[in-house]
């Protein structure tokens, strides 16, 4: 968190900044903490998500075709707020 | 070349454009015009003749697969007919085999049980013979030994024994000599 | 000019960034819109602005329209090598999509999936093709139209085949108390009717961007650092990394238009049949 106070520090002590200056740089610098803090979650559910998909095709491999989609349109839930992350990610950084 | 690439660069209108929001309208009516385009284009003229195809072929496996498990059935028919048959002939050969070991076997008890009669009758008359020549042999011993006897006596006492006399005691002397035998 | 760097691609505007660092002295990533903005050919400031988004997506129509119709047009029971390819692919999306989403009952909806598949899949595989390197869906435009499609494909189908008793059952659903429905009811109203578009669209969308956005940092630090200068030795990491996202995102090109066209065929089966 030193990077966010390192910003509100200069944007504080700073005050030859304009008002779009100050926002740019604190959105700058909170973009890399929001995709950071939005892909743990996703990372953990995904990881967990497909070892138990593993596990339920090595036990019974004739259904490996079922366990395969059903993995991917979990996954594909999971990873959409991961996803929503990073568009945070880049409207803070760039917009 | 970086002369040129800079140009290039100069020329772009300066517009800025916002990376996530899709506020070029341009793309949304190009990608809808194409999507639907393609979506329509499937539907009505590309996909039809390859699902007809796919359908074509769907029912022509299962026909063939008709045809083939009918075609099992029917060999297993054959297949039954021919293991009936084959029974069929085994058990015939088996009786026609029982059959003629029975027959042999009567005629073999048949002709053990002649030849045996004729044997049985053989030795009847051999033992017929025997007996007469034995009875005949020793009547001739018997007349021989009362002579003997006598004419031994005779001699022993001196004089003469008369065999008419003593032919009971030889006779009884014989008989159980050859009682005792 | 402006047509040939519409086409031309990234190619122009790195190099632009590699003629810069040399003079700057240091690695510059190029600004967001350098990499998802393009010059129309025609129409500029229009409805009707034709950029390379535009020729990428027409092209991701009549590849997949002259494929399947060449494939179509002498199909034989006995399949050749362009039906054979063709039919594998109606297959997929026939076992793939629709068997576990929706049934049998879902081969209705098949051109309509395998349009989707197609055409998401061209449009994302132009961002490894050389000399374009733009995955179509990196822009919000076609995924928010493909999404709005699949929203209204499965209200209509929920509509059409439950009438309005399809909006109770998805709103109320059976067998929770009455008074959860306060709760139950907004929730389900955002998730359904309101995040499962946005997040479809959302779901294509970023993940084009950031591979693209991925490809274009390795491309800048591969072009950059080329020269008699210390850094060149990050090239030994940088190079292959590249090449391996390359690969990577070819796979991942046609994993997000298989599981758009898999969540979408998954809406339209929870809406045929609301009580599961």
């Amino acid at each position: 968190m030193s990077a966010l106070a390192h910003t509100a520090a200069t944007v504080l002590a700073a005050t030859d900044y304009t008002a779009a200056e100050a926002k740019g740089i604190a959105g700058a610098s909170s973009a890399g903490f929001a995709y950071g803090l939005a892909a743990i979650g996703p990372g953990i559910g995904i990881g967990y998500l497909v070892g138990q998909a593993v596990q339920a095709m090595a036990r019974q491999p004739e259904s490996a075709g079922q366990v395969q989609t059903t993995m991917f349109l979990g996954i594909a839930f999971t990873e959409a707020l991961a996803l929503i992350g990073f568009v945070v990610f880049i409207l803070l950084k760039f917009v | 070349m970086i002369g040129l690439l800079a140009a290039l660069a100069a020329e772009v209108p300066e517009k800025v454009i916002n990376p996530v929001v899709p506020d070029e309208i341009g793309e949304i009516f190009w990608g809808a015009l194409a999507f639907f385009t393609l979506w329509a284009l499937l539907r009505y003229v590309c996909l039809p003749p390859l699902l007809k195809v796919r359908a074509e072929r769907e029912q022509q496996v299962l026909a063939d697969q008709e045809a083939a498990s009918a075609a099992e059935t029917q060999g297993e028919q054959v297949r039954r007919d021919y293991e009936a048959t084959l029974a069929e002939a085994r058990s015939e050969a088996n009786r026609i085999v029982e059959v003629a070991r029975v027959a042999s076997e009567a005629q073999r008890s048949q002709a053990v049980a002649v030849a045996e009669a004729a044997a049985a009758e053989e030795r009847q008359a051999a033992m017929a013979d025997l007996d007469a020549a034995r009875a005949q042999a020793l009547n001739q011993i018997k007349g021989d030994v009362a002579s003997i006897a006598i004419s031994a006596a005779s001699k022993v006492v001196q004089a003469d024994l008369d065999l008419a006399q003593n032919q009971s005691t030889i006779d009884d002397y014989v008989n159980q000599a050859s009682g005792t035998r | 000019m402006l047509g040939l760097q519409t086409l031309v691609g990234n190619l122009t505007n790195i190099a632009l960034l590699a003629a810069e660092g040399e003079g700057g002295g240091g690695v510059q990533f190029p600004p967001i819109e350098n990499i998802v903005k393009w010059p129309a050919l025609f129409g500029e400031d229009t409805f009707y602005a034709f950029n390379k988004i535009a020729l990428i997506s027409m092209i991701a129509m009549i590849v997949p329209a002259l494929l399947f119709y060449f494939a179509g047009r002498k199909a034989s029971l006995v399949p050749k090598k362009l039906q054979n390819i063709m039919e594998a692919s109606i297959d997929f999306v026939e076992k793939q999509v629709i068997m576990p989403a929706i049934g049998p009952e879902g081969m209705r909806y098949l051109p309509m999936l395998v349009a989707m598949v197609f055409f998401i899949w061209i449009g994302n595989v132009f961002e490894v093709i050389p000399t374009s390197h733009m995955p179509a869906n990196a822009r919000m435009a076609n995924p928010l139209m493909l999404a709005m499609t699949a929203w209204v494909m499965f209200i209509g189908v929920g509509v059409k085949h439950n009438g309005l008793g399809y909006f109770k059952s998805a709103l109320f659903p059976p067998g929770v108390p009455k008074a959860l429905y306060l709760l139950v009811t907004p929730i389900e109203f955002l998730s359904t009717f309101l995040i499962r578009p946005f997040s479809l669209a959302v779901r294509l969308f970023a993940n084009m961007l950031a591979g693209h956005i991925l490809l274009v940092t390795f491309s800048v630090l591969c072009i950059t650092l080329w020269g008699f200068t210390p850094l060149v030795v990050v090239e030994l990491l940088s190079f292959p990394m590249l090449v391996a996202f390359t690969g990577f995102e070819f796979m991942v090109a046609f994993l997000q238009a298989f599981i758009f066209a898999l969540l979408t065929a998954v809406y339209i089966g929870g809406a045929l049949h609301p009580e599961h």
